[in-house]
């Protein structure tokens, strides 16, 4: 390829023998304290504890969030319109991840969801019920949020989500409770 | 655009489990790309390189490599992406007009640190962290069956890209030899392990230890060093929004889009019969499809009906890829440096005919969140 003289530096580096060793080390990143801000999310959280569902709507481009960014990547802006999302949503994608119990050496199965709430154009990662069966599962699927026992205005307040035949049963905003 | 010309490169063969040092493997890729143009230290006047601080285990990682990686008392920096975004870097070094030569060289070891963990912490430490529902492949399992259903393409379709990147692989003799197989059938790739359905254990480009270099000059004095400079003559990226939530995982936005910027600035108009080669970085099988479409080389969801082996209509990672071993911040620049060998007729084994325009891509973040796009052309081939 050259048009220079060739070096042969390179020659000694290709015998094979044993070069290194390895020493074993930590790196304590685990530690690390992440801050993040809550104020676009008080609102979300306070509704989710009266059962109920809002987005964060773009001003600019209606874009609507869920759960809420603090800032639309589209308009760079802050979101500052809520609006009421209904209770059914659709699934997006989902896969079924295998990972295994460092305790019990067991493999477990977990199906996951990106899962878009109907009313909002973002989707949210999360499970759904554990009886369905995911053989039956498709993109597409018709859900309704399955709400935890005792509300706590967290995002585990959102149980998991159950499949449902008729989204027309549910068009009905949640009532508060 | 003033012309800026690869003249040399070197990739060291792909291990899991490397009998090296970090800074010896380093030092072979910088020396072998060097050696490869028939230049010395003093000529060298920027290097940048590509590596993560996580991989490496130490912060600020590249302030460790200044004699290895041919950066003593030069210019020198480091961009903690791919080695094709480092590529970018050294481009707009050698463009502002104050550089003859610039080093780029990018790899790691992921047999030093548990590669799946690292990239856990790619993940958003408040939102997805705690429920550890996002991983790396998980997040690839959602991209799979978006694509899938969204257009109807089957787990075999996905799998002919591995059976063919494989076999590809096999040719390559710096491939990672675990990824080499000759043999291998549609069914081995279907029953393998399930990783995150419906991905397979064969469906994911394995992390292996690797590091690469590849050398950057202006046209006059590329022209000085060979014969055969491969040009640039187009370079777009992007960046999708991190949250996956957010995105369409059945498509590539960013990818689009760096392929539109590329193809202006090389003046591509017609990408499927004007371009002969794609190296392109896919993380898993099905985004080698989702990219192919993403680029103009296939209509949306009908890139697997392409005819992309070596000798077909347009060869797509005849080198087998990156699922011919994946060296994690390596991997796009290796995609390049194939572009390259294939532009210059020094693919042994795996040479495509008549090649005289080339792609070649690179990718960080989960579902290839960015992407870079190269136009490659020249090479006296
Ligand atoms: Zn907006």
């Amino acid at each position: 390829m050259s048009k220079m003289t060739r070096r042969k530096s390179m020659e000694y580096i290709k015998k094979e023998y044993a070069r290194t060793r390895t020493m074993p080390a930590s790196w304590y990143l685990n530690s690390y304290k992440y801050k993040y801000n809550v104020t676009h999310m008080k609102p979300f959280l306070d509704k989710l504890k009266e059962g109920k569902l809002v987005g964060l709507q773009c001003s600019n481009c209606n874009r609507v969030s869920f759960p809420p960014k603090l800032v639309c990547g589209n308009c760079l802006i802050k979101p500052d319109r809520w609006v009421d999302l209904r209770e059914t949503a659709t699934i997006a994608t989902y896969t079924i991840t295998y990972l295994k119990d460092e305790a019990t050496g067991k493999i477990i199965e977990k199906p996951i969801a990106c899962i878009r709430q109907d009313g909002c154009d973002t989707t949210i990662i999360t499970e759904l019920a554990p009886e369905i069966n995911y053989e039956d599962a498709y993109v597409g699927m018709p859900l309704k949020i399955h709400w935890a026992d005792n509300l706590e205005g967290s995002l585990s307040d959102i149980k998991y989500y159950d499949v449902i035949d008729d989204k027309s049963k549910d068009m009905a905003l949640r009532e508060k409770k | 655009m003033e012309k800026v010309g690869i003249v040399g490169y070197y990739q060291v063969k792909l291990a899991s489990d490397a009998n090296y040092g970090r800074y010896e493997m380093i030092f072979e890729a910088v020396r072998g790309a060097i050696d490869h143009a028939g230049l010395k230290k003093k000529d060298i006047t920027t290097v940048i390189s590509a590596t993560n601080d996580y991989y490496d285990g130490r912060t600020i990682s590249n302030c460790f490599t200044v004699e290895v990686g041919g950066g003593y008392m030069a210019d020198e920096s480091k961009v903690e992406m791919d080695g094709a975004h480092a590529m970018l870097y050294g481009l707009m070094r050698i463009l502002s007009g104050n550089h003859k030569l610039a080093v780029i060289w990018a790899g790691s070891m992921p047999s030093c640190f548990p590669y799946h963990s690292a990239r856990l912490y790619e993940t958003d430490p408040t939102w997805e962290r705690p429920s550890a529902l996002v991983t790396d492949i998980s997040a690839g399992g959602f991209q799979m069956r978006a694509y899938m259903e969204k257009y109807g393409v089957s787990a075999e379709d996905i799998a002919k890209v591995v059976v063919k990147n494989k076999k590809n692989a096999a040719k390559n003799s710096l491939a990672l030899p675990e990824a080499q197989m000759a043999d291998i059938t549609l069914s081995d790739v279907l029953n393998s392990e399930i990783f995150a359905d419906p991905v397979t254990e064969l469906m994911y480009a394995q992390p292996c230890d690797g590091v690469a270099a590849l050398l950057l000059a202006p046209e006059h004095h590329a022209l000085k060093i060979t014969d055969k400079p491969v040009w640039i003559t187009g370079v777009g990226w992007n960046q999708d929004p991190y949250y996956l939530g957010d995105r369409d995982l059945s498509r590539n936005k960013s990818m689009e889009l760096a392929g539109k910027m590329a193809y202006d600035a090389a003046s591509i108009k017609d990408p499927a019969n004007e371009i002969d080669v794609a190296e392109l970085s896919e993380a898993f099988a099905h985004e080698e499809l989702i990219f192919a479409e993403a680029l103009g080389l296939a209509e949306a969801g009908k890139a697997s009906t392409l005819n992309s082996g070596i000798d077909g209509d347009i060869a797509i990672n005849p080198s087998g890829g990156a699922l011919g071993g994946n060296p994690p911040c390596a991997t796009g620049l290796i995609r390049i440096i194939e572009a390259v060998k294939q532009l210059q007729g020094e693919a042994n084994g795996y040479q495509v005919k008549n090649v005289k325009k080339a792609i070649a891509s690179g990718q960080i973040g989960m579902c290839a969140q960015n992407n870079i796009l190269y136009v490659l052309e020249g090479g006296g081939n």
